[in-house]
């Protein structure tokens, strides 16, 4: 039940439409939704990956035409994006591991404006920076091993 | 207390066994990787190449670490995912029980690929 002079505070709220607006992320929250999307587009590629090779069972012509549709431009443009989910959830999981533990935290200090988080410290963001260059660097080394040819 | 319960693991101890899968599986994909770089991948992918990797034994082994791994670490993945969306007793239990069936599921059928691939089922 509404109390008396209560206003409503759904004029505060904004929606898909705030939730959709990266302008206003930090880099946690970045990362965050990253580890979330690259772990679940791995798992849909880790399930169609033991789907595809379970053609192995069905003998050379079945894994023949397996490949035949796997192995191409657009599935080694795939393959290459697996690289890089597979790189960005791993570098930045151990970060989170480290940071669950304790890790890279620093110490809790007093809530001073402008109100920095001291939790989102030199150590965080250069994890997840280095996250992000790890990803860069394995995907232009897959696009080179898929795409260069042998 | 009923039965499940007392099953039941505390969520501190399930996110250790997501994070020592999440480190496990790094280290037998690194390896499962490694073994299609040895060779030029396109011969890596070769049908004689493939079930040759799957009648080593230690491969097969390999294979299987990281099905197991891989599911429990995925699975429980999306439970976390699907449990900071909404809770309720019964969400919880529905989502649990969904991603722990899926799991079995998956590991049963790539341990049978595995298996006949192998030449243990032939």
């Amino acid at each position: 039940m509404k109390m008396l002079g209560q206003k409503n505070n759904r004029d505060n709220r904004e929606g898909l439409k705030g939730w959709l607006n990266p302008l206003r992320y930090g880099w946690e929250r970045v990362s965050y939704w990253l580890q979330r999307l690259t772990g679940i587009f791995l798992l849909v590629y880790f399930v169609g990956h033991v789907f595809e090779t379970s053609s192995l069972v069905g003998g050379r012509n079945a894994w023949d035409t397996m490949l035949e549709m796997t192995q191409t431009t657009w599935g080694h443009t795939f393959l290459i994006m697996v690289i890089g989910a597979s790189t960005f959830h791993s570098a930045n999981g151990i970060r989170l591991i480290f940071t669950h533990v304790g890790i890279g935290l620093g110490k809790p200090g007093r809530p001073d404006y402008p109100y920095y988080p001291s939790s989102l410290n030199t150590r965080q963001r250069s994890g997840i920076w280095i996250a992000l260059i790890l990803t860069a660097v394995a995907m232009l080394y897959g696009a080179n091993v898929l795409l260069g040819g042998d | 207390m009923n039965g499940i319960s007392k099953l039941a693991l505390k969520e501190s101890q399930i996110m250790k066994i997501h994070y020592i899968t999440g480190i496990l599986a790094l280290f037998v994909v690194a390896v499962h990787i490694l073994m299609r770089l040895v060779v030029p991948y396109s011969s890596s992918l070769e049908y004689a190449h493939v079930i040759a990797n799957y009648h080593n034994i230690f491969y097969a082994i390999l294979l299987e670490s990281i099905l197991v791994l891989i599911s429990i670490h995925g699975f429980n993945g999306v439970r976390v995912i699907l449990l900071e969306l909404r809770q309720s007793k019964i969400w919880e239990n529905s989502v649990t029980i969904t991603t722990i069936i899926a799991m079995i599921v998956l590991v049963s059928y790539g341990t049978r690929t595995i298996i006949l691939a192998n030449g243990l089922g032939l």
